[in-house]
C-alpha cells in the first residue's frame, strides 16, 4: 500500500507525461502540444482570463507576437502560449533540432543581444515609441459612436491588427532588457565578489520612469490635498464613494478635483492586474485612486520624493565608488563594465517605461474599442451588458457584429460567466503536458529569464518559514494582508506587509504604504522585486507556496537578504 | 676609482648599463634593447652600490644611497610628467638570464610602487630576496655564481593585457611560429602560472594565427593602491580572446625582432597598455632541446 503511494506520488521523470488533476480538465489543440513542458504565468495572469481576452490575445496575438521578436534578436527559442480553464500556460519551442544546433543558435543570439543590449534606449526612443504613438493616435480617431455595425467589425479588425503589432513592439523592447541586468549584476558579482558591502541593484536603481511617475504623481496630489484644508477633510473624513460628490461642493475641492482629473487622464488607463482590457479602469471607475488618496494623506512623517532622490544619489556615488575600484584594471574590464552598466540602466528603465506605453495606455484603447462595441451588442440585444463582451469569443464578436441584431448570446454569456467563476475556484497545476527532456538550460539569456519569472520552488529546512528569493534588500517585521487581489488592497495598513501571488505593475502605489512585500511568483528581476528596491522596502519574491502558509493577520519577518519569511505567530 | 663604480645608479639607456657586471643580467639584456624596442624607461641601483651601500647588518639602504634611489626616481617622474610614478622593482641577479639557466620568477618583484620612500622600501626588499635562503638553495642547485645582485626600478606598465611570447615552439622545437600566452590585466599571473591562459601560435612568415585556444583565464593581476592583486575575470571576458589578430602579430614581430637582435630564439614578457606594446623582459630561450 506504501509503496504503491509512493509510486503515485513519484515526479514525472525526463519526458513524461505530468499527470492532470481531475477537477482541472485540459484541453489539447494539437497533439504535439500534449508532448510540450507548458508552465504557468502565474506573475503576469494569477487569474483565468475571460473568453475575449484568450482568443484574442493569447490564440492571435500572444505567439506570433513573441515570435516575430525573437526571429528579430535571433532568439534560439520561441514561446507559445494556451490557455486551460483560463489560465495561462506558456511553452518554450527550440528552433535547434539537436543539442549541438542550440548551442550555436545560442551562441548567435548572444551576440546579437549584446549589440542590441547598447542601444534599447536609442531604438525605443526613435522607432518603437513613436510608432507606439502613432497605433494610439489611430485608435484615437477611430469614431466609435458614429460608427456604422460593418464601420465596427473593421475598427475590430483594426483593432486586432494594432495589438499584434503593440505586442510585437513589447517583446522587440523586453527581450534585450532582462538579459542586459542579468549579466551586468553577474558581471559585478565577479568582479566584485570580494565586497558583501557591494550590491549591483544600486548602480541601476533611482532611474525615472512613467511607472514611478504614477506612484509619485498621486502622493504629489495626497501632499497638495495636506495643504488644502477643506480636501484634506474630506479625503479623511468621507467614505471613497463619497469623496468626488463632496469636493464638487468646494471652490477648492474643484481646483484639487481638477488635478485629479488630470492625473487620471495621464495614469488612469489601467485596471488591477497585467492586462486591462477586461477590467474597469482608473478612468472608469476612480475609487481606487481615491481609496490610495485616502491612505496617503494620513501620511505625515515622509516625503516620497526626496526617497527617490536620495536613490539616484546613492546610485550616483556607488557608480562612483565601482569606478574608483576598477581603476587598476585592464581597459577590457572597464569598458565592458561601463557598457553593461549602461545597458542595464537601459534596460531596468524599459523594463518599466514599455509598461506605460504599451500595456496600459495601448491595452486601454483596446478596452475602449471592445467596450463600445459591446454597449452596441446591448443595443443590439445580443448581450444584456456591455462588459458581457468579454465573455464571447472574438469569432463570436465578429459574427455578432457581422449579423448585427440577429444573434442573442445571453444564455451563452450566463453560461460562460458561470464557468468563469467555477474556474476562479480551480488550483491549476505550475506544469502541463509533459516533462522536459533534459535539464534546465543554463545559459546566459535563459537564466536571465528565470530571474525575472522565478527559478523552481525553494524548500524551507526551518519550521514556521517560507523560502523564497531575495528581491529587495531589508529586514521588516509587520502584519501579513495576504491580498488575493487589488480590489482586496484596502484592507492595507501603514506598517502591513504584502503578502500575494503576484504584484503586477497597477499595483506600485500601494508600496507607499506597506512596510514588506512577499509574493509567491518572480525574480530579482521581476516588478515586484525592481519596485520593492525603488521604494526601499524589503521584499521576498518567488516564494511560491506564501499565500497558501501565510495567513491574513499573522505577524511575520521579512528578510530581503536571505529571501526568508518567517512566521512569528499562529493566529 | 672609475666612474662607473662611482655611479650608484646607471639608466637602461646609458651606456654602461649593458655591463652585466653592474647591473645584472636581466638589466643588461633590456639595456641592449632600449634603443631600439619599446623597453619602459627605469635605472638599475648597481651591484656594488648595493653591496657597499647597505649598512652593517645588511637590511638598510645608506643615507647615500637612498638619495641617488630618490634622485634618479624623481628624475624617472619629470621624464613621464608624472610626481610619483608608479613603478616596478626587480631584482636583476649577475647570474640569470645568462642563456644557460633561466631565474624566472624566483627573485621577488613589487609592482606598482609609488613614492621616493616605498620604492627604497622596494629596493631593500629585493635585495633581501636574491639573499635569501630559497634563491641560494636555486643556485646552488643550477650552479650559479657569486650572486651578486642589482635591483631594477622601471616605470610600471599599466597593462590592460599581457603576452609571454617564444620565437620558437616550445614544445615541438618548431622555429616556423611564435608561441604566445595572454591574459587581461598585468604579466604576473601568467609567469606564476596561476590561470590557463589564452595560447596562440602565429606564423612568422605572415604573422597569421595558426593556432588559437581561448583559455579559462579565471583570474587576473590587477593594480591595486600600492601594490596589485589577483582578482577574478569576469565570465564574459573568460571565453573572449584577449588579444586580436592585429595584436598578435605585432606581438609576433617583436618576438620575431627580438630573436634577431640577439642572433637566437627569445622569450618575451610584454604588454599592451593603452594600445600600446611595451617590452618587459626578453630572456635566450634556455630549455630547447
Amino acid at each position: 500500500m506504501e509503496t504503491r503511494d509512493r509510486a503515485q506520488h513519484a515526479p514525472p521523470g525526463p519526458g513524461e507525461t505530468i499527470p492532470v488533476p481531475p477537477d482541472f480538465p485540459v484541453t489539447w489543440r494539437t497533439a504535439a502540444a500534449e508532448n510540450l513542458f507548458w508552465q504557468r504565468d502565474r506573475m503576469h495572469f494569477p487569474d483565468p482570463l475571460p473568453p475575449l481576452v484568450t482568443t484574442l490575445f493569447i490564440d492571435e496575438v500572444f505567439s506570433q507576437a513573441f515570435g516575430y521578436a525573437a526571429d528579430a534578436h535571433a532568439l534560439p527559442i520561441s514561446l507559445a502560449a494556451c490557455a486551460q480553464n483560463g489560465y495561462f500556460y506558456q511553452t518554450a519551442i527550440p528552433k535547434g533540432h539537436s543539442p549541438e544546433e542550440m548551442e550555436e543558435l545560442g551562441a548567435k543570439a548572444q551576440e546579437a543581444l549584446g549589440s542590441a543590449m547598447g542601444r534599447q534606449l536609442e531604438r525605443w526612443n526613435t522607432e518603437t515609441l513613436p510608432e507606439v504613438r502613432e497605433h494610439i493616435a489611430a485608435w484615437d480617431r477611430m469614431d466609435l459612436a458614429a460608427a456604422s455595425p460593418s464601420q465596427l467589425r473593421a475598427y475590430l479588425d483594426e483593432t486586432v491588427e494594432r495589438t499584434l503589432r503593440l505586442w510585437q513592439l513589447h517583446f522587440l523592447t523586453v527581450i534585450p532588457g532582462f538579459p542586459s541586468v542579468s549579466i551586468f549584476e553577474d558581471m559585478c558579482r565577479d568582479l566584485f565578489a570580494d565586497d558583501p558591502e557591494f550590491v549591483p541593484h544600486q548602480l541601476i536603481q533611482g532611474i525615472p520612469t512613467k511607472i514611478t511617475e504614477m506612484g509619485l504623481a498621486l502622493w504629489g496630489l495626497s501632499r497638495q490635498a495636506r495643504e488644502m484644508p477643506s480636501v484634506r477633510q474630506i479625503l479623511e473624513e468621507e467614505a471613497a464613494a463619497d469623496v468626488i460628490p463632496a469636493l464638487v461642493r468646494t471652490e477648492e475641492g474643484r481646483e484639487f478635483l481638477a488635478d485629479f482629473h488630470g492625473y487620471l487622464a495621464k495614469f488612469g488607463q489601467r485596471g488591477d492586474s497585467a492586462l486591462c482590457v477586461a477590467e474597469v479602469t482608473w478612468i472608469e471607475d476612480p475609487t481606487p485612486a481615491i481609496k490610495m488618496l485616502k491612505d496617503y494623506v494620513g501620511q505625515d512623517d515622509r516625503d516620497l520624493q526626496a526617497e527617490a532622490e536620495a536613490l539616484a544619489t546613492e546610485r550616483e556615488a556607488a557608480i562612483a565608488l565601482a569606478r574608483t575600484r576598477l581603476e587598476g584594471f585592464p581597459e577590457q574590464v572597464r569598458g565592458q563594465f561601463e557598457y553593461l552598466l549602461d545597458a542595464a540602466q537601459q534596460g531596468i528603465y524599459l523594463a518599466e517605461e514599455h509598461n506605460y506605453h504599451i500595456d496600459f495606455c495601448g491595452m486601454y484603447r483596446v478596452r475602449v474599442v471592445t467596450r463600445e462595441l459591446g454597449q452596441r451588442l446591448v443595443e443590439a440585444g445580443t448581450i444584456e451588458d456591455a462588459e458581457d463582451v468579454y465573455f464571447l469569443t472574438l469569432d463570436e464578436l465578429r459574427a455578432a457584429l457581422d449579423t448585427f441584431g440577429e444573434s442573442d448570446l445571453r444564455a451563452a454569456v450566463t453560461a460562460r460567466r458561470e464557468e468563469h467563476a467555477r474556474q476562479r475556484a480551480m488550483q491549476p497545476p505550475p506544469v502541463l503536458g509533459a516533462m522536459p527532456p533534459g535539464p534546465p538550460p543554463d545559459d546566459p539569456l535563459s537564466l536571465a529569464f528565470m530571474k525575472f519569472f522565478g527559478g523552481p520552488p525553494q524548500i524551507s529546512e526551518e519550521p514556521n518559514t517560507v523560502q523564497g528569493t531575495a528581491g529587495s534588500p531589508g529586514v521588516v517585521r509587520g502584519t501579513a494582508r495576504v491580498l488575493r487581489s487589488l480590489a482586496d488592497a484596502d484592507r492595507l495598513q501603514r506598517g502591513d506587509i504584502i503578502v500575494a501571488e503576484t504584484t503586477a505593475v497597477p499595483w506600485t502605489p500601494h508600496f507607499a504604504t506597506a512596510a514588506g512585500i512577499v509574493t509567491d511568483t518572480g525574480g530579482t528581476l521581476s516588478h515586484s522585486a525592481v519596485t520593492a528596491r525603488e521604494y526601499g522596502i524589503p521584499a521576498v519574491v518567488g516564494a511560491t507556496i506564501a499565500t497558501a502558509v501565510i495567513r491574513d493577520g499573522q505577524m511575520i519577518e521579512v528578510d530581503g537578504f536571505t529571501g526568508l519569511v518567517r512566521i512569528l505567530d499562529a493566529v | 676609482m672609475t666612474s662607473t663604480i662611482d655611479q650608484m645608479v646607471l639608466w637602461l639607456d646609458e651606456p654602461g648599463s649593458i655591463d652585466v657586471a653592474l647591473v645584472g643580467g636581466k638589466a643588461a639584456n633590456l639595456s641592449v634593447l632600449a634603443g631600439r624596442f619599446p623597453v619602459p624607461p627605469g635605472f638599475t641601483v648597481t651591484t656594488p652600490a648595493l653591496a657597499g651601500g647597505m649598512n652593517e647588518r645588511g637590511s638598510r639602504l645608506s643615507p647615500d644611497l637612498r638619495d641617488a634611489i630618490s634622485r634618479a626616481y624623481a628624475a624617472l617622474g619629470a621624464g613621464l610628467g608624472s610626481a610619483q610614478p608608479p613603478v616596478a622593482v626587480r631584482s636583476s641577479g649577475v647570474d640569470e638570464d645568462a642563456g644557460d639557466a633561466a631565474f624566472a620568477g624566483q627573485f621577488e618583484t613589487l609592482l606598482n610602487i609609488s613614492g621616493p620612500e616605498a620604492v627604497c622600501e622596494a629596493v631593500e626588499a629585493c635585495w633581501a630576496s636574491a639573499r635569501s635562503e630559497r634563491v641560494a638553495a636555486y643556485r646552488r642547485t643550477h650552479g650559479g655564481g657569486d650572486g651578486a645582485v642589482a635591483v631594477l626600478v622601471q616605470s610600471l606598465v599599466p597593462a590592460d593585457s599581457a603576452a609571454v611570447a617564444f620565437s620558437v615552439n616550445p614544445v615541438t622545437g618548431d622555429r616556423g611560429v611564435v608561441a604566445v600566452n595572454a591574459n587581461y590585466g598585468l604579466g604576473e599571473s601568467i609567469v606564476a602560472g596561476t590561470v590557463t591562459p589564452d595560447s596562440y601560435l602565429v606564423r612568422k612568415s605572415d604573422l597569421t594565427p595558426v593556432d588559437v585556444r581561448i583559455g579559462s583565464k579565471q583570474r587576473m593581476t590587477v593594480r591595486t593602491a600600492g601594490g596589485t592583486r589577483e582578482v577574478g575575470v569576469p565570465a564574459l571576458l573568460r571565453s573572449v580572446a584577449v588579444l586580436d589578430d592585429r595584436q598578435l602579430a605585432e606581438v609576433a614581430r617583436l618576438a620575431i625582432d627580438l630573436e634577431a637582435a640577439m642572433w637566437r630564439p627569445v622569450d618575451i614578457e610584454c604588454a599592451y597598455a593603452g594600445g600600446i606594446l611595451y617590452l618587459l623582459q626578453c630572456r635566450p630561450v634556455t630549455t630547447l632541446g
